[in-house]
């Protein structure tokens, strides 16, 4: 019962195929599985929501996709050619940002056009207006020249984002992009998000969106489909259509089934979020 | 209603007045005692002293002499920067670099310039190219070591986004690894100015034991000139204070640089 979603006959945009990913200690040689078996088919444009108890390995998931991290086992296939590192068509938007502190806004969001392929074969001038683009989509307008300790968390997550979004990626990768947000930030920004990813637009304009999240309520709010992982190894434990209609407003939050799929999601995660503090 | 005349305290003064009361207070002191000496005395006097320094001006000594030295440090520390920095950042971004050298400058470290001078003058003589081993060596260390920290610990998560952006590794030195090096760089370089400001003096004070008053001259040698030959106490009380001056300067331009090229801190 998915509302406007293509036919699950659509190509993939990324295909995950039994990934797992294991580490080991280098002191003291010890293994862990922190993914397990890990099978996913993306569609393309739309957005996907990863939720799970702490230590799930869904931070890894995202590494890996990225091309940060390479899977012990199983294949990461993008529009059909396997990942094998990282790359700009692939775009990540970190946690904590990870802004470049030495560069104004401006420079943030211009970095990967001057220094990595998304710039190559744009003119100075091309790559200029880009970032006063995105610096405009996302509100930074009268901030171009600060420096990110001069910012807010807010602020900061919105250069983050216009960087991500300069880049030009075909899938954005987003780990906890509002965790650090105190709660009213938050809620305003995923609204945003949405309008900046192109809810309004036509599907076809969308980009793909991977975003984790520990927000149960969150993940509904903007997704199409979440992934509920487990633990101990991570793993996929179930897909939730998100069934709500989009554009999605603030109302969305009161209705009643925006609750019930909140609810259904934390009684997915309910036992392991016990057991993660007992 | 009578207002009570209130006792100037030190407290209630601007901080410039009280960074100079106290020096003030001594030099008064040491001038009240000095007139207690009897008039040929070589004891130092700041009057003796203040007369010292207009003629030594004057004859162009002190200023030459300095200069000299300025210009030896200037040049050492160049040669400090390009091989300090240069190894700073292959050592810092390779840890297999790193593991197999630091014994050797941990080794080499703890030496202190003035021990590698018996070495200096047999190899170089006594005269500039001496000097110039020296003040590279002692402005080396803090060079490298500072330079190291800052390449090996700069937020991997920063090299991470620059990955994902498309940027090849190359690049990602230049672009992120470099600049967020900066910092610690240019505090190795004050600390490097210091020692190496340090060293000069002593190196040619002792090229003077080695060559007399036909030294290479310096600040230094002069010194040991005041000290050996005409027992001056003056001229040598003008050389520190001179001296001293000038690393506070150092010190203070350093600062003002580090503030003008990281305005992204603080």
């Amino acid at each position: 019962m998915t509302v406007e979603s293509m036919p699950s006959t659509t190509k993939p945009k990324l295909r995950l195929k039994n990934v797992s990913k294991e580490f080991v200690a280098k002191r003291t040689g010890q293994r862990t599985l922190a993914v397990s078996d890990f099978s996913l088919d993306v569609r393309p444009g739309e957005f996907l929501c990863v939720v799970g108890p702490s230590g799930c390995g869904k931070s890894t998931v995202l590494n890996m996709i990225a091309g940060l991290d390479q899977p012990t086992n199983g294949s990461i296939v993008m529009d059909g050619q396997p990942v094998t590192g990282p790359g700009a068509e692939r775009g990540v938007m970190f946690q904590d940002y990870a802004l470049f502190p030495w560069k104004s806004v401006r420079d943030n969001v211009g970095f990967g056009l001057k220094h990595g392929t998304p710039g190559n074969g744009m003119s100075a001038v091309a790559r200029s207006k880009r970032v006063d683009h995105f610096v405009n989509m996302v509100g930074l307008k009268g901030a171009e020249t600060k420096f990110p300790h001069q910012l807010s968390g807010g602020m900061r997550q919105r250069v983050a984002l216009a960087r991500l979004l300069a880049n030009g990626p075909e899938i954005l990768l987003m780990d906890e992009p509002l965790g650090a947000l105190d709660a009213q930030t938050r809620m305003v920004l995923q609204v945003e998000l949405l309008r900046i990813w192109g809810e309004a637009a036509d599907h076809g304009e969308r980009k793909t969106v991977i975003f984790i999240t520990h927000g149960i309520d969150e993940a509904v709010f903007l997704a199409d489909r979440v992934v509920v992982m487990s633990s101990h190894p991570g793993r996929v434990n179930a897909v939730i259509d998100i069934d709500i209609p989009r554009p999605r407003t603030e109302h969305v939050r009161s209705e009643p089934r925006f609750g019930q799929l909140t609810e259904e999601i934390w009684s997915l995660i309910r036992d392991e979020a016990y057991q993660a503090i007992a | 209603m009578t207002t009570a005349t209130r006792t100037p305290s030190i407290a209630s003064l601007p901080p410039a007045a009280k960074a100079v009361a106290l020096p003030a207070l001594l030099v008064v002191i040491w001038q009240v005692w000095a007139l207690t000496l009897p008039e040929n005395s070589p004891a130092p006097a700041p009057a003796k002293v203040v007369a010292s320094f207009v003629a030594l001006t004057a004859s162009g000594d002190l200023i030459w002499s300095t200069l000299q030295s300025l210009g030896r440090v200037v040049a050492g520390f160049g040669i400090a920067m390009v091989c300090g920095i240069g190894l700073g950042v292959l050592m810092g971004s390779s840890r297999v670099v790193r593991e197999n050298l630091d014994p050797i400058v941990e080794s080499f470290r703890p030496i202190a310039p003035m021990a590698i001078l018996p070495i200096a003058i047999l190899w170089f003589g006594t005269g500039t190219p001496a000097a110039l081993t020296i003040v590279a060596y002692a402005a080396f260390f803090p060079l490298l070591v500072n330079t190291v920290y800052g390449v090996s610990r700069v937020d991997r998560q920063l090299v991470r986004a620059a990955q994902t952006m498309g940027i090849g590794r190359l690049r990602t030195v230049f672009a992120v690894i470099v600049p967020a090096a900066v910092p610690s760089v240019l505090l190795g370089s004050r600390l490097a100015m210091g020692v190496a400001w340090t060293a000069i003096i002593a190196a040619e004070l002792a090229v003077g034991a080695k060559s007399g008053s036909g030294g290479s001259g310096g600040i230094g040698n002069m010194m040991f000139i005041f000290y050996a030959y005409s027992v001056d106490l003056n001229g040598i009380v003008v050389c520190m204070i001179v001296v001293g001056v000038i690393a506070l300067l150092i010190d203070r331009l350093f600062r003002a640089a580090e503030h003008r090229l990281l305005p992204w801190r603080t």
